[in-house]
């Protein structure tokens, strides 16, 4: 018995401690954020957030470029969202109902594109960025970060659309309607959950995403969020409070809704690497 | 869009006309690939047949329309190099460490949240926070917290009697790579142990329990048992977290660019340092090549080990 009461009490302690290391980083950008000067320099550091000092959020947007990243970034992940989810629909389709000649290739080449490295690939698009006139704007962005996530949201779609009966499909079908009218009318709400997941994934690839809109974009006023805080690292200019405001602010949204979905994220990844 | 309806409008046929099979034409289904497929073309697969073709040449950052072919001269001249045998080894500590130590962890984690306790599903969303946090997020705390002078991770390590001296630890070539590897890590085991969260799912609690009664220790049952259920699980999580952790760019390259004096830099940090501080486009992509074929050996290689395991298994 006593044995038994020690277990449960190490198991409480055990989980409470991977609980602290999982949530203190941010918890602590939280805190910085909240700190004044004195609580930040002080020897012995305040170790909970400084709520009097709530302001530092509505001043991190209304000063300074925040704001202005914030809303760059939002486009350049809905465009994204829009863009891949709306190709990785029929894609996902395509390879989960029909049989057809180079699908194998296909398929192998989707997963491929998973272990392509993003710095690897940044040379070679910045080439063709600069032939068709992309560089400097939203729209390359919306299209490479598309092209980069597609993959990954197409292999969960097919696995969403392999689990829908044939059967309903087919009932549509000797109705007499065409492929494209049963993806959208049966399919599309079916798979609703997975579409949504998919659209957050996408998302959030496109709203973190840093290699290609820091070699990509020159104009500051275009910057996107990953970017203006990526250069706050070893810049000393800009009081902490507001570096880790922003930052706040930037993370909050991606842990919320991943939170929300990850259920379908983690199936969808895995999901998508054992296929190959 | 565009494109796809053009090529595909002579070929459908007209509705009513005629309606060959029940999925439509032959036609049907690159209709509805067509406008993936050609993105990642354009975007995926022309950019990478260029590096390739680039890892052949001497091409410079400032002029690179003019690239001159040289054969395997960046490959011969990387692989002499000492300095790149020290990547790949930093790079194979970096992604081993990786490997281990998050799968090693996840399961840990995903062991003590199988148990049944109030409070279990708040535990599970808690953990998968860091995953969830965006890289630049996770670089830009992570530097702050192990700022030199008012940095929380040396002055609890100075509390405990452990600190680093002079607190530098990112500029510090000892502690920088351990450092790195704990932040990474930091990020990858609410992946891992959710993943192995939901392969636990499946153990037969009967057949642990039967295990129990025959007199097995715990450390056996769980040889005997969960291992065997969740082995193909851990395998894929090895294989996922090996290509995550080759291609990982912008934590390290935002915590260390690669230093002090080369100390974290993995053949990514290389290939981009190469690129755009040396301006050597050829190398660089020579560089990128090298991590590449490791990606394809090492996916090749547990697809050959995956299949044996299978063979040698009587079902």
């Amino acid at each position: 018995m006593r044995r038994f009461r020690f277990g449960v009490t190490a198991r409480i302690v055990a989980v409470l401690v991977v609980l602290g290391v999982a949530v203190f980083p941010l918890y602590w950008m939280f805190v910085t954020a909240l700190s004044s000067n004195s609580d930040l320099f002080a020897d012995q550091p305040r170790l909970t957030p400084d709520l009097g000092q709530f302001g530092v959020f509505v001043d991190a947007l209304a000063e300074g470029k925040a704001a202005g990243w914030l809303l760059n970034s939002l486009i350049i992940a809905v465009g994204t969202m829009v863009l891949s989810v709306g190709l990785g629909i029929p894609l996902g389709y395509a390879l989960s109902r029909f049989s057809f000649w180079g699908k194998a290739v296909l398929t192998v080449v989707l997963l491929f594109t998973q272990m392509l490295p993003e710095a690897l690939m940044v040379v070679p698009l910045f080439a063709l960025f600069r032939r068709f006139e992309l560089l400097d704007s939203l729209t390359g962005l919306v299209l490479v970060n598309s092209a980069f996530v597609l993959p990954i949201v197409a292999l969960i779609l097919k696995g969403a659309i392999d689990g829908i009966p044939k059967e309903l499909e087919e009932a549509a079908r000797a109705d007499g309607a065409r492929p494209f009218t049963t993806l959208t009318r049966i399919n599309v709400p079916l798979i609703a959950p997975s579409i949504a997941a998919t659209a957050v994934i996408a998302f959030f690839h496109a709203w973190n995403e840093y290699v290609f809109a820091v070699t990509f974009i020159f104009n500051p006023d275009l910057q996107p969020a990953s970017v203006g805080i990526a250069n706050f690292i070893g810049e000393l200019g800009t009081p902490i409070q507001t570096v880790m405001a922003v930052a706040f602010l930037f993370t909050l949204p991606a842990v919320a809704f991943y939170l929300l979905v990850q259920k379908y994220v983690v199936s969808g990844m895995t999901a998508g690497a054992v296929k190959g | 869009m565009t494109v796809v309806e053009q090529t595909g409008a002579p070929k459908t046929t007209p509705p009513g006309r005629r309606r060959p099979s029940p999925l439509g034409s032959k036609w049907t289904p690159y209709l509805f690939l067509a406008p993936a497929a050609l993105f990642i073309l354009v975007f995926q697969a022309v950019p990478l047949v260029q590096e390739v073709y680039l890892s052949f040449t001497r091409t410079r950052l400032l002029n690179p329309t003019r690239s001159e072919w040289v054969g395997l001269d960046n490959f011969n001249r990387i692989f002499g190099d000492p300095e790149f045998h020290r990547t790949l080894l930093i790079t194979f500590v970096y992604v081993i460490t990786c490997v281990v130590v998050a799968i090693g962890a996840g399961l840990v984690v995903a062991l003590l949240l199988n148990r049944k306790f109030r409070g279990r599903g708040v535990a599970r969303a808690l953990v998968t926070v860091p995953w969830a946090a965006p890289g630049i997020a996770v670089a830009l705390i992570a530097t702050w917290m192990l700022n030199a002078q008012y940095g929380i991770v040396n002055r609890f390590l100075d509390a405990v009697g452990l600190g680093v001296p002079g607190g530098a630890i990112l500029d510090s070539p000892r502690y920088a790579l351990p450092a790195v590897l704990a932040t990474t890590i930091w990020q990858l085991f609410p992946f891992t142990s959710v993943v192995l969260l939901s392969a636990l799912q499946s153990v037969p609690q009967d057949l642990n329990e039967a295990a129990t009664v025959d007199g097995a220790g715990r450390w056996a049952t769980f040889r005997a048992v969960t291992w065997q259920v969740i082995k193909p699980t851990v395998g894929l999580l090895a294989l996922l977290m090996t290509i995550w952790s080759l291609r990982r760019f912008e934590l390290i390259w935002l915590m260390t660019k690669g230093g002090p004096v080369g100390a974290t830099e993995t053949l990514v940090i290389d290939l981009y340092s190469q690129a755009f501080d040396s301006k050597e486009l050829g190398s660089a992509a020579a560089i990128g090549m090298v991590g590449v074929v490791i990606s394809l050996i090492v996916i090749i290689g547990s697809r050959l080990v995956a299949r044996a395991v299978e063979k040698g298994d009587v079902r």
